[in-house]
């Protein structure tokens, strides 16, 4: 019990104390005493500070030196320097008290000079030092200087693959360091290339690298090849132009549809007219009265319609006998109609075949976005000039090799992307347009 | 029995493709680094046959790819790179943002960084292979050279491609490989012969050009990434083929000797200097191949053989012994490429470029090739031309006639040598005068005279239009169709003059020749369609029948004057 009691230390904890200071002062309104402010931290500093007569001082200052052109404090300042000697600041008290002033010299610490085997480490070094001057050195030495110079295994810095003088080497002709190993221990030991899928090789189409222009692209084209180049061109615009009639074409709207004031005004009124609704009546009633008319079929009919069923069956029997016996002197136009047939089959097999052919050529569907071909590179009869210093190259190459690639089907066809944004962009006022309005 | 039912989509096409996103996801890459490994390792999307069946009954549109493929890349080393270059950029953010500068240098000294010739080893295994693939990578590197210098794609790749193109230039140059050239409007078309294989590019105009927005920079780069690693390749081992030192030193004479790298560069660059070999070799001297008939082959075939080979050689000392000099507004390049090529010595103004052997005044050169309207000075002993003669004669193979190309003159039309035609296609009255002349036809005199009146007609028409300026467009339309009247009667007149004309082929023996063998070839086409099961026969005439007609509607349309019927106006 009394381990666990704590002696409280501070004597204002204990109960039973009576704090005199906080009461007494706060019953008195005009202490005068001011609260007591940390002045170590910077925040109180500019807080809890009076400078005014500092500031009033300085104040003084400046006005004298607007006034006058000088302030006392330098007329002071040069007056003491001309005193001389007498100004110098004279040392402090304290500096003097703290002087030797005795005539005894401090005694010497002959311990704090005194080092063991001084005498033998100096001959050492000074024998160590004519043999260095002859050129023996010692073993440590030497081994250092035998050691070889420490490779800095910096690793192969590869250098990028664009650098200008980058160098090249003889690619094909060299023997593979792999061609005399055993297989199975180049595969063991991971230094086997894994071989290249033979489907990888050919080529994913069969158009040339590079298409030259047609003979009418020239700069100075004869005159019907670039007539021919002008009509294919133009070809191309009529379609586009075709296409886009089309589109307005299944927009348009039939000029009888639109509302005149006759429709409308029969819109309005229909159903109001008593007489229809007469006629429409009685039309409910025929149909109901049908339907009810259909309910019962009697034996009477039964029998009728089972005798019939089979009067028709018999006679479509006898149909199809005699058919049969009339197709052997029907067979020359049967033969003739299998040999339509089948010359239509073979017509359809060679079309399908000079299709896939023609496929081949085509640029495949490989992406989102469907090959475009790019315009015809062409200058009209007025633009072609004289003479080469007066050409201006039409179209880009840039454009002609991407588009290349992709016909070729070696990249998807690619458009540039779009900004799309995530979140839309709130509109705020600008306070300035706010306090307007 | 629920467990041993075949449910849909297990099996089959839809279990072989993969779409896009889940193969990113397997291989735990982004987006771009996907797309940026299927470049380079030649990786394409397929589009299946049944789309429904793989797409699980969806008909979104989706792209997908082989399955199998896609389990390739997985051992690819250069994924684990992509993924190292990710932690990079992370680890560098970092270091920015709490403003580590010394953390910052180490991180980027250790930048991680890939090679890819393991990879164009496995893509292309022989060199025959990926010379047959350099197309691409050729108009690519040359696209990329003509780019501007600015920090929108690495000014790295752009320094790189040039030098590239400016070795396989002076390849082309050094082993007269160069055949066609075409200049169109959109670039320069080149073809060459290179160990065998025709190499076609497509060289841009070296204007400055507006860059589209709607190409990928960072698709076409990537893609350049790996060409120009291909490229290299394919360059070190063509000079290997050569006996030539790479990377190419131009080689320099005495006065040269102190030059740093970025002069022999600019020398190479234009392209007028020869490269060093690493065995000297003396001047190259004709190679007689040994004549083997091979089996099977008759004397004649062979001596064709021959013919053309001793053609190909002339072909390639097209423009030797003479000496050129460029105008200032010429394009420089090109000129000087394709007259290197066929062994001429060519020069420049010095402001424009290094490399200029001599000046203007040289009193030896033989062409200057000028595009102004005219010069003022003017020396006697060379001919002033317009740069289209350079280009028609390499696609002629032969020096054509300078008249033509003089300062002034309207310039026959640039035709393309890359168009075949066959029997019955409309063939343009230039291409036909140029095989005459091919055959060694010389041209009349009389019909020069003719095009001259032509000429002076037009100048006066074109006086009169000026006048009315509201009928601009029909005036220009009625020219047009009077220019082609007047060129169509140009060789209307031809013909009527050749009657009086000496043939070459009914006089001496070597027209006799010529006559008696093609009345063989033509008796035994007889024989041979004479011979014909009626079955063929039939198709054959079915297949002539197509050919008359169209060849018929040609003469129709080149027989057009004025106010004939309105069937030419098809093409006006």
């Amino acid at each position: 019990m009394a381990a666990v009691k704590r002696l409280k230390r501070v004597a204002a904890l204990q109960p039973g104390f009576i704090s005199f200071k906080w009461s007494a002062e706060s019953d008195d309104l005009n202490s005068g005493r001011r609260k007591r402010v940390n002045k170590n931290k910077k925040k109180n500093w500019n807080k809890h500070s009076d400078i005014q007569d500092v500031e009033e001082f300085l104040d003084d200052v400046r006005l004298q030196e607007r006034t006058t052109g000088l302030c006392f404090l330098c007329l002071l300042e040069v007056q003491e320097r001309k005193k001389g000697k007498k100004s110098k600041s004279r040392p402090l008290r304290i500096d003097l008290i703290l002087q030797h002033d005795s005539l005894v010299p401090p005694p010497k610490d002959v311990l704090a000079y005194q080092q063991p085997n001084a005498k033998k480490l100096r001959r050492i070094a000074e024998n160590a030092e004519k043999l260095a001057a002859m050129g023996v050195l010692p073993r440590r030495q030497k081994l250092l200087l035998n050691r070889r110079p420490a490779t800095k295994t910096s690793k192969a810095k590869t250098a990028a693959n664009n650098f200008p003088d980058r160098p090249y080497y003889d690619l094909w002709g060299g023997e593979g360091k792999f061609e005399t190993a055993d297989p199975y221990y180049l595969e063991q030991t991971g230094k086997s290339c894994v071989k290249r899928p033979e489907k990888l090789n050919v080529k994913p189409s069969i158009l040339p690298a590079v298409e030259v222009i047609a003979p009418g692209g020239s700069y100075n084209p004869d005159f019907f090849s670039h007539q021919a180049l002008l009509l294919e061109a133009h070809e191309v615009e009529v379609m586009r132009e075709r296409a886009e009639l089309r589109i307005e074409r299944q927009l348009a709207v039939k000029q009888e549809d639109t509302a005149t004031e006759e429709t409308v005004f029969e819109e309005l009124v229909e159903g109001l007219v008593e007489e229809e609704e007469e006629e429409e009546e009685e039309e409910e009633d025929v149909s109901i009265r049908g339907g009810l008319q259909q309910e019962k079929k009697t034996e009477k009919e039964r029998k009728r319609e089972r005798a019939d069923k089979i009067k028709s069956q018999q006679k479509q029997a006898a149909r199809v006998f005699t058919d049969k016996k009339q197709q052997l002197f029907q067979l020359r136009s049967i033969q003739a109609t299998l040999k339509r047939r089948e010359q239509r089959t073979r017509e359809r097999v060679a079309q399908r075949k000079a299709n896939q052919e023609a496929e081949k050529s085509m640029p495949r569907r490989l992406g989102r976005l469907k090959f475009q071909a790019q315009d015809l590179e062409i200058q009209l009869s007025d633009e072609i000039p004289g003479s080469l210093r007066t050409l201006k190259p039409e179209g880009s190459v840039l454009k002609d090799r991407f588009k290349s690639m992709q016909k070729r089907n070696m990249i998807e066809p690619r458009e540039r992307a779009k900004f799309k944004r995530r979140h839309k962009v709130k509109y705020v006022e600008k306070r300035a347009f706010r306090e307007i309005t | 029995m629920g467990g041993l039912q075949k449910k849909k989509y297990e099996r089959g096409s839809a279990t072989n493709y993969i779409t896009r996103n889940k193969a990113r996801k397997k291989l735990q890459l982004s987006l771009a680094d996907f797309r940026r490994l299927c470049i380079l390792k030649g990786i394409y999307p397929h589009e299946p046959k049944h789309k429904k069946k793989v797409n699980k009954g969806s008909t979104a549109p989706r792209t997908f790819y082989l399955f199998k493929d896609i389990r390739f890349l997985l051992h690819e080393p250069i994924v684990r790179k992509f993924r190292e270059y990710k932690v990079f950029v992370r680890k560098l953010r970092k270091a920015y943002g709490k403003a580590e500068w010394t953390g910052v240098e180490r991180l980027r000294d250790n930048k991680p960084g890939y090679k890819l010739d393991h990879i164009i080893k496995e893509r292309y295994p022989t060199f025959i292979d990926a010379l047959r693939d350099i197309d691409d990578a050729l108009s690519m590197c040359f696209l990329f050279s003509t780019f501007a210098r600015t920090g929108k794609c690495h000014v790295q790749t752009i320094t790189l491609c040039r030098r590239l193109t400016v070795e396989w230039m002076n390849y082309v140059v050094t082993s007269r490989s160069l055949r066609k050239v075409f200049l169109s409007i959109k670039g320069i078309y080149y073809q060459a012969e290179v160990l065998g294989q025709l190499i076609t590019w497509l060289v841009p105009y070296q204007f400055a050009h507006d860059h589209p927005t709607d190409v990928d920079y960072r698709v076409m780069a990537t893609f350049t990434e790996m060409y120009t690693t291909l490229f290299g390749f394919i360059n070190f081992r063509l000079y290997q083929t050569l006996n030539l030192v790479y990377p190419p030193k131009p080689v320099l004479d005495g006065t040269l000797s102190v030059e740093m790298f970025s002069c022999a560069q600019q020398k190479l660059s234009a392209l007028s200097a020869s490269l060093a070999r690493v065995v000297a070799t003396a001047e190259e001297e004709e190679n007689q191949l040994d004549l083997f008939p091979t089996e099977g082959e008759d004397q004649e075939n062979m001596q064709a053989r021959e013919k053309e080979q001793k053609e190909q050689e002339a072909q390639k000392r097209l423009f030797e012994g003479l000496k050129f000099f460029l105008n200032r507004e010429v394009p420089r390049e090109s000129l000087a490429f394709i007259l290197r090529c066929f062994g001429a010595e060519v020069s420049w103004d010095k402001s424009l470029c290094i490399g200029g052997t001599y000046e203007v005044t040289d009193e030896t050169i033989t062409h200057q090739i000028v595009d102004r309207p005219d010069m003022d000075k003017q020396y006697i002993n060379r001919y002033y031309i317009q740069p289209q003669w350079v280009f028609d004669s390499v696609n002629a193979q032969m020096r054509l006639p300078v008249e033509d190309y003089f300062l002034g003159t309207t310039l026959p039309p640039h035709l393309s040598p890359f168009v075949e035609e066959k029997d019955g296609d409309y063939v343009p009255p230039e291409k036909l005068k140029l095989m005459a002349l091919q055959r060694g036809e010389k041209p009349v005199q009389e019909d020069d005279e003719e095009e001259e009146e032509e000429d002076d007609e037009e100048e006066e028409e074109e006086d009169e239009e000026e006048d009315d300026v509201d009928d601009e467009e029909l005036t220009e339309e009625k020219n047009l169709k009077k220019m082609e009247g007047t060129r169509a009667q140009g060789k209307t007149l031809a013909v009527k003059v050749t009657p009086g004309k000496v043939k070459p082929w009914e006089t001496g023996s070597v027209g006799n020749k010529v006559r008696l063998e093609q009345e063989e070839k033509a008796e035994e086409k007889r024989l041979a369609i004479m011979m014909m099961k009626k079955k063929e026969k039939y198709l054959y005439d079915k297949i002539m029948f197509g050919k008359k007609r169209t060849t018929r509607e040609v003469s129709l349309t080149i027989g057009v004057k004025n106010g004939e019927s309105p069937k030419g106006d098809k093409y006006s």
